[in-house]
């Protein structure tokens, strides 16, 4: 939106978030669009999900729309809509909680499941600043990250450390160019631009 | 009734103070501001049982308004009597119904043949398949409350109407009517000279309120000198009417309904929602209310509901505090229910997967098309209309090579089977006789540039198939509503649902409020006016309905203003058919010679 460049290269993602409520996900997100976007409107994530871009270099900017479950994974009532054509998933644990790990786990089987088989998948264990707490050893965790394939950070939302990493590394990761493609040839209707002279016009 | 709350912007004046010039709404960011509760919560304003698309609308403007709701479903899955499902769901759903355990349904059949693999996540099937009109009260809602964001429609242009053993294309644009050449100069004349009028009938009473009580036939052929051929194509292609007894009034709102809602997203009248119609936008509404701080939980049932105490019990032997109403859906019904009412309107229908990707059917990079059978035109000689949505494995729904189509009828007991039976055995004949290669004479329509297969104007009486029809499955059902059939614009038909708190009577659901089982509507129109009706019983009123105010987001520019007239629309007026959308069309202008 702001400088363009000659011929900038523009892609979108969907990314969700998942991990008990107490890990602290909605805070690492919170703290990756807050740090790096100073307008920072919150109404955006009440009207759908948070929005965020990445400049990846000088001509590609890639934009995450991140969902957050909104509660609605607490009696199990994740939707499918939430996981479909998710292309990337940031599962958070507790680093000071054990069980936590655990129920990280079963979300990245659920992953597996129910959402797309290219899902990029970072795993992420939260509050690095409690390390006098820590209850889970960052060799295991890596172990079993390295095992499913995942990337692997811990992070700090309070003091930010790691956060942006995570966004970017799960960027660079991303299938840029197929989703560039995909996207320039959109066929469904875009319901905010009611137009007399839509291009699916077959009679011009 | 409850005098009205404040609303959400207003009770949050603490989030919207700070840096911001137009205090926007801002939501409770469920999950994001404050730790979740770990139960469900003891007390709540407000309960919804079942999350329909109806219930799932209202659970949104409920949240968005400041209630707190708690929405629950006896099924393991969104979208209940409007749910989209996977195959294994289906037969899931078909035992269910036959052991008598969802209410509002019978008789339910699901014939799957041996021999075909297939997975069962690759299909979509929709309980209460719908298109989406592109001026209409749903949609602008759906920008509103943006939800339409969560979601992906698309275009739907192919009307196919059934006449004479043939299906022909519909001739329902100026293109069209004027590149006809089947049609004579006057018919042209004469049908220009409807549309015109149409589009703004409620205007001229003058010309219709002689016809009030009469058929819309009649009106047609006495007011407008128009063909059968014609007339019949208004009445149940554009109109999408039951059969042509339909009450001139009302039909005229139907035919303009099209006819306002081509050309406002291109050459098209209606969309659909990919990878499931009403079960997705079911979703979208859940999720844009629990983004307001609803609370969602699944797999739960009201067992039963006091209403001195206001106390409701759930199947998971949780109990809630009510502080304001609880709203289930006739499907969810506590056994032993006493104050159903009547479901005395009957739909059947029948939905079957073939292995035929069926692109005939469809206009180019389209993957979805619309069939109509009016009356008469069926070898069952059928009284009523059989409407079909065909879905094609662009639609996201059926896996790759295969098409679903749609079937209902308003006809009931056994004469209903057998129309839609005659209906998929002209579908059957039509699409084996398009695709054979025993024909290949294609011709271009000169006039709008699209391929059309001249297939698809011959008849096939002659035609005898090499090859037989494959079918992934074949599924029937009866759905009962209490909604009366092609009434769905009027709101007086939403209102009659009363709550009971007679003492004397013992029964789990007493001072409950029944939403209503879905229309035979194959069209979202009545869903939105359901769910203000609703609201209003819980609010007191309806001026609120959905009455946020997002900032736009950074990339889509501003929001479509002039969509929303829909919304805002006042149906106070009872007696008064509502009539969703009211602008001018571009197309209307032109017209005119």
């Amino acid at each position: 939106m702001s400088a363009t460049q000659q011929e900038p290269r523009f892609a979108q993602f969907k990314l969700v978030l998942l991990g008990e409520s107490a890990v602290g996900k909605s805070s690492i997100v919170h703290r990756f669009v807050k740090d790096s976007f100073d307008d920072f409107r919150e109404s955006t994530i009440g009207a759908a999900f948070l929005t965020q871009t990445i400049q990846l270099d000088e001509n590609t900017t890639i934009k995450f729309e991140i969902w957050d479950t909104a509660g609605q994974e607490r009696y199990k009532s994740l939707a499918p809509m939430y996981y479909r054509n998710a292309n990337a998933a940031v599962v958070v644990y507790d680093i000071t909680q054990e069980a936590s790990l655990e129920r990280a786990k079963s979300w990245i089987k659920e992953l597996q499941r129910q959402a797309n088989q290219d899902l990029v998948i970072a795993l992420a264990g939260n509050k690095l600043d409690l390390e006098s707490e820590r209850k889970v050893a960052k060799e295991a965790a890596q172990a079993y990250a390295t095992e499913e394939g995942l990337l692997f950070f811990e992070v700090s939302a309070k003091t930010g450390q790691g956060v942006k990493e995570i966004f970017q590394s799960i960027a660079e990761k991303l299938p840029l160019e197929s989703q560039i493609k995909s996207k320039s040839q959109p066929k469904s209707v875009n319901l905010q631009r009611p137009s007399t002279n839509n291009q699916s016009s077959c009679c011009s | 009734m409850s005098i009205r709350r404040p609303s959400m912007a207003e009770r949050r004046s603490s989030m919207t103070q700070e840096g911001s010039l137009r205090p926007p709404v801002v939501p409770h960011l469920a999950g994001l501001e404050k730790p979740l509760p770990e139960t469900v919560p003891e007390a709540c304003d407000v309960v919804i049982a079942g999350t329909g698309l109806t219930e799932s609308i209202l659970a949104a403007a409920l949240a968005w308004q400041g209630s707190s709701v708690l929405h629950i479903d006896a099924n393991d899955y969104y979208g209940d009597t409007t749910a989209t499902l996977t195959i294994d769901q289906l037969k899931t759903w078909v035992e269910r119904v036959n052991k008598g355990e969802i209410k509002g349904y019978q008789d339910a059949v699901l014939y799957i043949p041996r021999g075909n693999e297939f997975k069962s996540k690759d299909f979509g099937i929709d309980l209460t398949p719908k298109v989406l009109f592109c001026k209409s009260d749903l949609l602008s809602l759906l920008v509103t409350a943006r939800v339409y964001k969560y979601l992906e429609f698309l275009p739907l242009s192919s009307f196919h109407f059934f006449e004479n053993d043939n299906f022909e294309k519909m001739t329902s644009t100026k293109q069209d009517i004027f590149t006809n050449q089947t049609l004579s100069l006057a018919t042209k004349r004469s049908l220009m000279k409807f549309i015109k009028f149409s589009l703004d009938w409620e205007s001229h009473p003058d010309v219709w309120s002689p016809y009030k009580d009469a058929s819309i036939e009649t009106f047609l052929q006495e007011q407008f000198k128009l063909e059968k051929a014609q007339i019949f194509e208004l009445i149940f292609s554009i109109g999408l009417c039951n059969n042509n007894e339909t009450h001139t009034p009302e039909a005229l709102a139907r035919i303009k309904r099209y006819l306002i809602s081509y050309d406002v997203y291109g050459n098209f009248p209606v969309m659909y929602s990919k990878y499931g119609g009403a079960g997705e936008i079911s979703q979208g509404f859940c999720r844009s209310a629990a983004v307001a701080g609803a609370t969602y939980k699944l797999n739960t049932k009201l067992v039963s509901f006091d209403p001195k105490t206001k106390i409701a019990q759930l199947s998971d032997n949780s109990c809630v505090k009510i502080n304001e109403q609880i709203i289930i859906s006739p499907s969810q019904a506590p056994t032993d229910s006493k104050f159903l009412s009547k479901q005395n309107y009957e739909i059947q229908r029948l939905t079957v997967i073939v292995k035929k990707d069926c692109t005939q059917w469809f206009h180019d990079n389209e993957s979805a098309a619309v069939v109509v059978f009016p009356s008469g035109s069926l070898e069952s000689n059928n009284k009523q209309a059989v409407q079909a949505i065909i879905m094609g494995e662009g639609s996201g729904i059926t896996a790759k090579g295969t098409c679903v189509w749609y079937m209902s009828t308003i006809e009931t007991g056994k004469r209903g089977r057998d129309d839609l039976e005659a209906a998929l055995k002209a579908m059957e004949g039509s699409i084996l006789r398009e695709s054979s290669d025993l024909d290949t004479q294609d011709y271009f329509d000169n006039a709008n540039g699209m391929l059309n297969s001249v297939k698809l104007g011959q008849s096939f009486k002659d035609f005898v198939p090499k090859e037989k029809i494959q079918y992934i499955l074949k599924f029937y059902y009866i759905q009962f509503t209490s909604i009366p059939h092609a009434g769905v614009v009027n709101p007086n038909l939403y209102r009659k649902n009363s709550v009971h708190v007679e003492d004397d009577v013992d029964a789990p659901d007493r001072g409950v409020i029944y939403s209503s089982l879905p229309s035979s509507e194959i069209s979202y129109d009545g869903i939105v006016t359901a769910s203000k009706i609703l609201y209003e019983k819980v609010v007191g009123s309806d001026d609120d309905f959905f009455d946020v105010d997002f900032e736009d987001d950074d990339d889509e520019g501003s929001i479509a203003n002039n969509l929303e007239s829909a919304i805002a629309e006042d149906d106070d007026d009872d007696e008064h058919i509502v009539e969703p959308g009211a602008a001018p069309v571009e197309f209307a202008e032109d017209m005119e010679l």
